[in-house]
């Protein structure tokens, strides 16, 4: 939306749009000391209590817990988990970060409608 | 309008995100940014098969692994009047976009029912709201 | 114009507004207007439909508007209006080719786990197609 505003001064709007580059829409603060579920490329995942981050996307994590998947198909998560401790995520292999809380397992709630 | 342009303006909406691994998440779109890095709301992520199913309050996804965002039909007409506006202001520069149309029927050619990309569209026997479950098994 | 100056995903702006066929990395297809395009070969599609190819039949499934990241796309043709409508292929319903697309693929699967299993019994894994189209995921 913002390239639709540059009608009048090309420079200011230039200028804001600068600032919000460059500025994160993610953010983490909100995330410090509460479980987060992360999401890797490749496929793996895991879950834990978010210690510290920086802009990049690494993640300090405590108390984590790998969801590991079947073997024969890496896309299906399985039951099993396996700790994992305090561990330092690589912020260009996080694909994905929700909240813990709030997160269910559900139903198909697209069925409902038939 | 760039497709980013129009991500911008979709934000507030409801829409569906395939991800590379095949993954799909609903959600109204909180925020994005030219990475197409994105934040939704509401979210609900079906699994590559579609047949699990998580509920999220919210949700970050890195731009880059995503395959495609399917956004509301009216989304696209709200650009298209920005756009019209805009040209107003300028000599007109090319011919596409803000003015005719071009060579396309102006209704939409789609069954009534589309709703929020959660839903099966409704009327039809299968239900083909979204890309959901029972079809979304593609290839192996 | 100045058509010759451009390169690359340029020519993309030459199709904007035409009828296009999308074929996606995931063997997926979709047709739509294309109204937008990027550097990076996003694209935006209009009316766009899924079209389900199995043998010599297909369906359709309404889709609405897509923003496609540019590197998940393989290829991308005009469809060419007068040859659209004498396809050498017959449209079914989208269940029927949901169905046939389904059996199709449970039949693709059997003989992927026999051959998984073959390769495995001489000692030799492949592990999926994780491993092997890696960048795609």
């Amino acid at each position: 939306m913002a390239s639709s505003g540059d009608k009048g001064k090309p420079n200011q709007a230039g200028d804001q749009k600068e600032k919000k580059r460059k500025e994160s829409i993610l953010d983490l603060s909100k995330y410090l000391e509460k479980s987060i579920r992360v999401k890797f490329a490749g496929g793996r995942e895991a879950s834990g209590v978010l210690k510290g981050y920086d802009p990049l996307l690494n993640l300090v994590l405590d108390n984590t817990v790998e969801y590991l998947r079947d073997p024969d198909d890496p896309y299906k998560l399985t039951e099993d988990t396996r700790a994992l401790g305090l561990v330092v995520c690589r912020g260009t292999s996080v694909v994905l970060i929700c909240p813990v809380d709030g997160m269910e397992s559900i139903q198909n709630p697209f069925i409902t409608q038939d | 309008m760039l497709p980013l342009s129009l991500l911008r303006t979709a934000q507030n909406h409801p829409m569906l995100v395939e991800l590379k691994n095949g993954e799909t998440y609903n959600g109204h779109l909180v925020s994005c940014d030219n990475w197409m890095n994105i934040n939704l709301r509401e979210v609900i992520c079906t699994s590559r098969d579609g047949d699990k199913f998580w509920r999220m309050p919210e949700c970050y996804i890195r731009g880059s692994t995503i395959k495609y965002l399917r956004i509301p039909d009216e989304v696209i007409d709200m650009v298209k009047e920005e756009t019209i506006v805009k040209n107003r202001g300028r000599e007109q520069k090319s011919g596409r976009g803000g003015g005719g149309g071009g060579d396309r029927q102006n209704q939409r050619n789609r069954p009534a029912a589309r709703g929020n990309f959660g839903g099966r569209g409704g009327s039809k026997p299968g239900g083909q709201g979204g890309r959901n479950p029972p079809f979304q098994k593609k290839k192996q | 114009m100045n058509k010759p100056e451009l390169e690359g995903t340029a020519h993309l702006l030459d199709e904007l507004d035409k009828k296009l066929m999308v074929l996606l990395r995931d063997g997926r297809t979709l047709i739509g207007y294309l109204r937008s395009v990027d550097q990076f070969a996003n694209l935006v599609l209009h009316k766009a439909i899924e079209r389900i190819h199995v043998g010599k039949e297909y369906g359709d499934i309404p889709r609405g508007v897509f923003i496609v990241r540019g590197e998940n796309v393989v290829l991308l043709g005009e469809i060419d209006k007068e040859k659209e409508d004498n396809l050498p292929l017959t449209e079914v319903t989208v269940d029927d080719i949901l169905d046939a697309q389904r059996k199709e693929q449970e039949e693709k699967q059997e003989q992927q786990k026999l051959v998984t299993k073959a390769l495995k019994e001489r000692g030799l894994q492949l592990m999926g197609d994780l491993m092997t189209h890696d960048d795609m995921f």
